[in-house]
């Protein structure tokens, strides 16, 4: 068994990797809530924002700011079409097909990606991650913290926006009940709109984080988004909060699984345990609490 | 009614769970479209990126420069990897940019070489079926330029009973220990040996060994033990999932197992070591062990431009074939053959496209050896087995294919750094230690009959 000393230095990458995580779960949730939408196509349109960066830089000569703007803004782009095209006929149908058509969107992102950049290696280093801090003897660079921050930052001004402002009422509203809200007036497409083109900005900037923390690497991005869906399911698709915690003890469990070598090789369980578990025992205390309800 | 609500949400949260873990099994399982792709005689592509400094005449393919060939076919193929995490398709988009070189200079004695290949996701089931495909559908007389991580384990047996010589690269240890294959590359066991005597020329007084959890990782993992026993250096092997998804965690672990006078040595494609690399830079790790090495798959410019000045010198890579800018005529000629046919070849100059290369050279060589104008499998599989002495400036030693029990005919090779975006020869050629025991017993081979490695008929080109 390791040390403490062997495991501080897991905390660290537990925690960037709970960022990362947590990066992609909140922007699902967020646009589950609005729409009723599970986004699996989340990581493969960052993925290719991403790519699309990358060859902007390298092939194309672009500045690193531009590129990236480029990067976030495809997210928007595609995201908000793709909502604008299927989401209206897909609006009245069950969460589970509505949540397998983006799929679809996954699938001709990633034979896109395949045709254009191949399998190969490549990266796109940030320039935060060449500057960092020592904790504990271990180095932290910026973009780790950038990470971690970000998702809090998303976190708290999501939560703020559904609750505060007039578009994030209509979006609580809508994802409650389509109908009753179209009903009273609002204007349903253009607040899904909104919410389709924030998640897909977010997927961008994801996409163009995890790229550095990762890799940039079509397949791995794309499916992150699956370790992700974990936390989301934790957080039962509604809790941004417990989505975001969930998504950092996932991260810190899979990372302090590593130096304990017996069981390291099966640390890629870990969201997938962690959501069972999360889930049955959920079950379990919904049960209890109806049935002493009903008696 | 709350029940029923209640209920029903956990039901659709539990179907997603179930969706989300089924995706996971799927893209553990099978990778990108199932596709293939054929060529035959005529034009090739566009130019890629070569970094060539010294232009070779492409016209040196065949016999007679410029002349299309236009006679019957020959068919050649080959059943390749490509997943994700694993993409082995360069090897065969290379030769068959050579074969398209060939084929518009004469091709072999007018007859122009028709080259298919097909991808396989590591399905046992799936590559047996392109297998017989390749023999009953598409009539190949020749199995050639694969580059696979199971297909020697598959279809060995299939092959020995049809009499098929397979020139092919690979993965499992059926390419290097049967009778019927003979690679150009030495494979990840062997280029991991290789590996593991760089670091420890370098000083490493400890090993961390990382490859990817891919069938038949506990054969290869059996030669770096088998070496570094013989070297007197403890070692650790570790196996971790592809694609990588916490890349700082296992740079962590490796180095943590190594310690401040260890090596890490990884077995990865360019794109898993690349990220392994990358995350111990953004930690700061790469300068916490004596040195970090790799087998050939990182012998790859991709990685050196990739990785950047700071891993100048500090990583060492097992490589099985010479650098792609060396400027000995076979080299100059594949970058020409690049440059002019290469446009499939999406990995650019690279390891993989140079055993594609290889192994092309090789099949037009034994090809042009056949006497009377026959091909079919009877002779084309003769020629190939026929193979001795092929030198190439991309390999340290002539090349063969002989009958023997087993063929590791690549066993002496090269260490290259990365040095301003190049990979460079950090050492010269060093012959991978016989503790290991199919070394051991390749060398007995060769002892025994020196003419297998003895520089034979010049190779096309030269």
């Amino acid at each position: 068994m390791p040390s403490w000393e062997d495991f501080k230095p897991f905390i660290i990458t537990g925690l960037a990797l709970g960022g990362v995580y947590a990066l992609s779960g909140v922007g699902m949730v967020v646009l589950y809530r609005a729409t009723g939408v599970l986004n699996l196509a989340f990581g493969a349109v960052g993925a290719m924002g991403a790519l699309i960066a990358w060859q902007l830089i390298n092939h194309n000569g672009w500045a690193e700011g531009p590129a990236f703007a480029a990067c976030v803004l495809f997210g928007g782009a595609v995201t908000l079409l793709y909502g604008v095209i299927f989401g209206p006929p897909l609006a009245s149908r069950d969460p589970l097909i509505k949540a397998t058509a983006t799929l679809g969107l996954t699938l001709v992102l990633l034979g896109v990606m395949d045709l254009i950049w191949s399998d190969k290696a490549r990266s796109m280093i940030l320039p935060t991650s060449n500057h960092g801090f020592e904790v504990s003897n271990v180095f932290v660079n910026y973009t780790e913290v950038i990470a971690i921050a970000f998702a809090l930052g998303v976190m708290a001004v999501t939560a703020v926006f559904l609750r505060f402002t007039k578009t994030g009422t209509a979006m609580r509203a809508l994802a409650n009940d389509r109908e009753i809200t179209a009903t009273l007036g609002v204007p349903v497409r253009r607040v899904e709109a909104a919410a389709w083109l924030g998640s897909g900005l977010l997927s961008g900037a994801a996409g163009l984080l995890l790229s550095n923390l990762v890799g940039l690497d079509a397949a791995t991005l794309t499916f992150l988004v699956i370790s992700s869906l974990a936390a989301t399911l934790i957080g039962r698709l509604r809790s941004i909060t417990v989505t975001f915690i969930a998504a950092i003890v996932i991260g810190l469990v899979n990372a302090l699984i590593t130096p304990i070598l017996s069981i390291s090789q099966y640390r890629d369980m870990t969201p997938f345990v962690l959501a069972t578990i999360a889930l049955l025992v959920l079950s379990g205390r919904r049960g209890s609490a109806l049935s002493g309800r009903a008696g | 009614m709350r029940k029923h609500l209640g209920s029903r949400k956990t039901r659709s949260v539990l179907s997603l769970l179930i969706l989300a873990v089924g995706l996971s099994i799927v893209v553990s399982a099978c990778g990108s479209s199932n596709k293939s792709s054929t060529t035959s005689g005529g034009g090739g592509g566009g130019g890629g990126s070569s970094t060539s400094s010294q232009a070779a005449d492409v016209t040196k393919c065949g016999t007679k420069p410029g002349v299309k060939a236009t006679g019957t076919p020959i068919k050649l193929g080959a059943i390749v990897t490509k997943q994700p995490g694993t993409d082995f398709t360069d090897g065969a988009t290379m030769a068959d940019a050579y074969f398209h070189c060939v084929n518009d200079n004469g091709g072999i004695n007018g007859h122009p070489i028709q080259y298919k290949w097909y991808e396989e996701q590591t399905n046992p089931a799936q590559i047996a079926g392109f297998a017989h495909k390749l023999i009953q559908t598409d009539k190949v007389v020749g199995v050639v330029g694969g580059f696979s991580i199971i297909e020697c384990a598959v279809d060995h047996k299939y092959w020995e009973s049809l009499g098929i010589y397979e020139l092919d690269a690979g993965i499992a240890p059926e390419c290097w220990g049967t009778s019927n294959s003979a690679p150009p590359n030495m494979g990840p066991r062997y280029s991991s040996d290789g590996a593991v005597q760089g670091v420890v020329r370098a000083g490493a007084k400890k090993i961390a060994f990382d490859q990817s959890n891919v069938p038949g990782t506990g054969y290869i993992a059996a030669g770096p033990a088998s070496v570094a026993k013989a070297l007197n250096v403890p070692i650790q092997q570790f196996k971790d999932n592809v694609p990588i998804q916490d890349a700082n965690s296992i740079a962590l672990k490796l180095v943590q197992a190594a310690g401040s006078d260890g090596g890490v040595v990884l077995n990865f494609t360019p794109p898993e070591a690349l990220k392994i690399l990358q995350a111990a830079q953004q930690q700061n790790l790469q300068d916490r062990v004596k040195a970090w090495a790799c087998s050939t798959p990182c012998n790859t410019d991709f990685v050196a431009k990739a990785l950047g000045q700071q891993w100048d010198g500090k990583l060492l890579v097992n490589a099985e074939l010479n650098v792609t800018d060396n400027n000995g005529p076979q080299t100059r000629l594949y970058r020409a053959v690049f440059d002019k046919y290469g446009s499939k070849v999406s990995g650019g100059l690279g390891s993989f496209s140079q055993m594609g290369f290889v192994m092309a050279q090789q099949t037009v060589m034994a090809l042009e050896s056949i006497k009377g104008g026959t091909y079919n499998i009877k002779t084309v599989n003769q020629a190939i087995k026929n193979l001795k002495g092929f030198k190439t400036d991309m390999l340290c030693k002539p090349w063969y294919y002989g009958q023997a029990p087993l063929h590791i005919p690549n066993n002496t090779d090269y260490t290259t750094t990365p040095h301003n975006g190049k990979m460079v020869i950090k050492d010269g050629c060093i012959p991978i230690n016989a503790a290991d025991p199919g070394i051991a017993q390749v060398r007995a081979i060769e002892k025994k009959d020196p003419s297998l490695s003895q520089p034979g008929t010049p190779v096309p080109g030269a």
